[in-house]
């Protein structure tokens, strides 16, 4: 599969704080890639250097086949992007600063446009200094879910907006998925990233720390099974992968690691299943595993 | 019951002003390096001169063909004001004739400035909600700021009398002139606080509030060209009637406090009136798309910039057209070497043609002011964030970066043609020659090439070492001092040749040459040369 974003062992650093540390980031050309990482992990500074706004001091950064920092220009036509604090021009309207981006793209197209304000909500014809931040996001994703990009680079493009909107413009990303585009998301709302994403990265202090297919990152992590028997659970505790026992007279409540279902499962019907429940591990508890512990020893975890 | 009612009426009028102090304190916080580079400025150069001035005027001789000049000059008296004392004149009223009515509108600046920047500019940003949505009531930051801008007002004002008492001027005099610059502050604290409360921007309330000082300036000019009443209409023209060393009229500073004052109360008042963010002039809605022209960084610079652009030639051609008038009078002139370094001429020119070389250089030090806001509106937009939605899209840094400079280079030649054009025809209708006219639109064509030079000198700092890309100002400060008083401060040439003016010919008083333009130019050309391949290169914002 052709790949639309390559970075190599990248290095950033400002004065002494190194934002990037090391980065390696590959997105394939036609998924949804989501990124995800702590507030300071440097996923905007990632997503800056992609814009050729940040020059790396190290490191080896291609997307769509081109240096972003010598091919900026040709590269930005075919790419759409949102910024996480969307900052505009207070005394034009946000219809005018859509139509003027678009220009600059060189690829207009009024019927999508005016269908997405549609869509969204709203009001070009305020000047922009009177939008709220919501507001100002949605002429930032009108111009860019308007535009024909390939490849779609959003930074956290959805703060500020209501689950109304959320929900269009996460149907607006599925549509570019189907369309084939490639779509790069920075994003805090895990719930997001679980309904757009084929595959996640996550960044902590300037290294992708993870990176894989959702499914199979969720496999790493433990799903809870509460069941009830009608005889009592013998030797469970014994299978690797299984997590502590909590019972009371008719219920067992544990944590069973993704490769260790099977094994555990087939057991625990051997005992007379009356009731089971279980529940998948949800990005969040992803999230909080990964990046709970102190940044040293997750190194160590590598 | 209505004693409790009546008591929390009052508890709320205060609460209006709660947190005050802490603002306050935050605003010293914030200016720690502007202000001393404020005192510094204003009581350095205001101390120079001075210096210079009783070096070179001691016995009464000298102080007498000074006065000789200046008294019932019109040029003069429109540039500084009537000359009070100078019928007995002495060093105190020789300095004030010099730097008195320079030093007022120094202070006015000062004041507006300041004000703005702690007012409307802040609540810009988002941080001003962040404090209003902390204890503290509604009129704090006007409160904060008024405090604090008087503060500092009275501080540089009081350094001007500590300098003039130093200086061994009689002390009734240094006091009376420490105290109108004060009372010039406190009316222009007022005038920016209305201003802040109407403009939606802070850029258009420094403008309105600018425009507010260039008219009094020219009302007060005028009254003193003349000798009539209008000068009473001008806070200017009350401060300079103080007569500091010409028997002293103390009760001048009753109203300019109480102007300073009322206009503090009015912006409280219309505060009231308003929300947090929003001006008391109303957005009208905008169009829905936008008009074909807008296609690119080019387009969008000349909309963000064709306001402020039409302001400041509009301003400069009303000031202009009436300096152009009086520079008629400037024929009955004298040979005389102070007044000669007050209007900067050389000694063979006609003395209006020097007068008229003098305000083609004031048009030029005014539009360096226009041409280096304009050209650091590449950085503002780069701290803004507005850069990078651009610069992602299918735009070069270098055309982005040259689209605002074009503009604001275009805007810089028309501002300064609107100065030399509308001063032409000021001439022409006083001298009654139309002939007059395009040979001071020539002299400003001519002057637009150092005032470009500056803007190219802030275009390479900005590419270069952008965090220090305001220190452009420093160009247009050293070009205003090496052009007003280097030959008072005998600044050796070494320093004056650092300034652009220094080297444009002095039309219509010298002879045209293109060799020192060209030589500008050129340095231009570099200058933004450097700053296109730093720009280039460096991490945007």
């Amino acid at each position: 599969m052709a790949t639309a974003i390559a970075m190599k062992n990248v290095v950033k650093t400002f004065g002494s704080t190194r934002a990037l540390d090391g980065l390696d980031l590959e997105v394939a050309t036609g998924e949804v890639h989501g990124y995800l990482g702590p507030n300071g992990a440097g996923k905007s500074v990632t997503i800056r250097t992609l814009l050729g706004l940040l020059r790396p001091d190290s490191g080896e950064v291609r997307l769509l086949d081109g240096d972003p920092w010598l091919d900026a220009v040709e590269l930005h036509r075919r790419i759409a992007y949102v910024p996480g604090d969307v900052s505009l021009w207070s005394n034009l309207t946000g219809g005018e600063i859509i139509d003027y981006f678009a220009r600059l793209r060189g690829d207009v197209d009024t019927r999508k446009r005016d269908e997405l304000i549609e869509q969204f909500e709203l009001d070009p014809r305020k000047k922009s200094r009177t939008y709220s931040k919501g507001n100002r996001q949605k002429v930032a994703l009108v111009t860019a879910l308007a535009s024909s990009a390939e490849l779609l680079i959003l930074d956290e493009p959805t703060s500020g907006l209501d689950p109304l909107m959320e929900t269009i413009f996460q149907d607006r990303v599925l549509e570019a998925a189907r369309e084939g585009r490639t779509v790069l998301l920075s994003s805090h709302i895990l719930g997001e990233v679980e309904r757009l994403c084929d595959r996640v990265s996550l960044i902590r202090a300037g290294r992708v720390v993870r990176t894989g297919a959702l499914a199979d990152l969720r496999s790493s992590t433990s799903t809870s099974v509460t069941v009830s028997t009608e005889r009592r659970i013998e030797g469970l505790a014994e299978i690797a992968g299984v997590g502590t026992l909590t019972r009371d007279e008719t219920r067992l409540s544990v944590d069973v690691d993704g490769h260790a279902l099977d094994e555990a499962l087939s057991l625990i019907a051997s005992f007379g299943i009356t009731s089971l429940s279980s529940q998948p591990p949800t990005l969040t508890e992803l999230f909080l595993r990964e990046f709970e512990t102190e940044p040293d020893k997750a190194g160590d975890e590598l | 019951m209505s004693a409790i009612t009546a008591e929390r009426t009052v508890a709320r009028r205060l609460g209006r002003f709660t947190g005050t102090r802490n603002l306050l304190r935050f605003a010293v916080r914030r200016d720690r390096l502007r202000a001393p580079l404020w005192f510094v400025g204003v009581v350095g150069v205001f101390t120079a001169t001075a210096g210079s001035v009783v070096a070179l005027y001691k016995t009464p001789d000298q102080l007498a063909s000074y006065a000789t000049l200046a008294v019932d000059n019109p040029a003069v008296q429109a540039l500084t004001g009537p000359g009070y004392g100078l019928d007995d004149p002495t060093q105190g009223s020789v300095v004030l004739n010099e730097m008195g009515m320079f030093t007022f509108i120094a202070i006015a600046l000062l004041a507006l400035v300041t004000v703005i920047r702690h007012t409307r500019a802040e609540e810009e940003t988002d941080r001003a909600e962040l404090v209003r949505a902390a204890p503290v009531g509604r009129h704090a930051s006007l409160a904060a700021a008024s405090l604090w801008t008087a503060a500092l007002t009275t501080v540089v004002s009081l350094g001007l009398t500590v300098s003039m008492l130093t200086s061994g001027l009689d002390p009734a005099g240094s006091w009376a002139f420490g105290l109108a610059c004060a009372g010039v502050g406190f009316v222009f604290i007022g005038v920016a606080n209305v201003a802040a409360q109407i403009a939606s921007e802070a850029r258009a309330a420094i403008a309105a509030s600018g425009a507010v000082l260039a008219v009094m300036f020219v009302v007060r000019a005028l009254g003193d060209v003349s000798g009539n009443w209008l000068v009473w209409l001008s806070p200017l023209g009350w401060a300079q009637g103080i007569r500091a060393y010409a028997d002293e009229r103390w009760w001048v500073l009753v109203p300019l406090l109480v102007t300073g004052g009322a206009l503090t109360i009015v912006a409280l008042v219309l505060s009231r009136r308003r929300d947090l963010g929003a001006g008391i002039l109303q957005q009208r809605p905008g169009p829905a798309e936008a008009s074909p022209r807008l296609r690119s960084p080019l387009m969008l610079a000349l909309r963000l910039q064709r306001t402020s652009i039409i302001g400041w030639a509009a301003g400069l051609g009303i000031v202009w057209v009436f300096m152009g008038v009086v520079a008629k009078q400037a024929d009955t002139l004298l040979e005389n070497q102070a007044v000669a370094d007050v209007i900067g001429g050389s000694g063979a020119a006609s003395p209006s043609d020097s007068f008229l070389a003098t305000i083609v250089l004031m048009a030029g030090l005014v539009a360096a002011g226009f041409t280096i806001s304009a050209v650091l509106r590449l950085r503002s937009e780069e701290v803004a964030g507005r850069a990078e939605p651009t610069l992602a899209n299918a735009v070069s840094r270098r055309t982005w970066a040259l689209s605002h400079l074009a503009v604001s280079s275009a805007g810089t030649v028309l501002v300064l043609v609107s100065a030399g054009l509308t001063a032409g025809i000021g001439y022409a209708i006083g001298v009654g020659d139309a002939a007059e006219v395009l040979p001071l639109v020539g002299a400003v064509l001519a002057m637009s090439v150092a005032v470009l030079v500056l803007g190219a000198f802030a275009f390479a700092l900005f590419g270069l070492a952008p965090r220090w890309a305001s220190l452009a100002w420093v160009g247009v400060a050293l070009g205003g001092v090496v052009a007003l008083l280097g030959a008072t401060l005998d600044l050796p040439q070494w320093i004056r040749n650092f300034s652009p003016f220094e080297h444009v010919p002095a039309l219509p008083a010298e002879p045209f040459n293109a060799v020192p333009l060209l030589v500008l130019a050129a340095v231009a050309g570099v200058l933004v040369w450097i700053g296109v391949r730093g720009f280039g290169r460096r991490d945007i914002n």
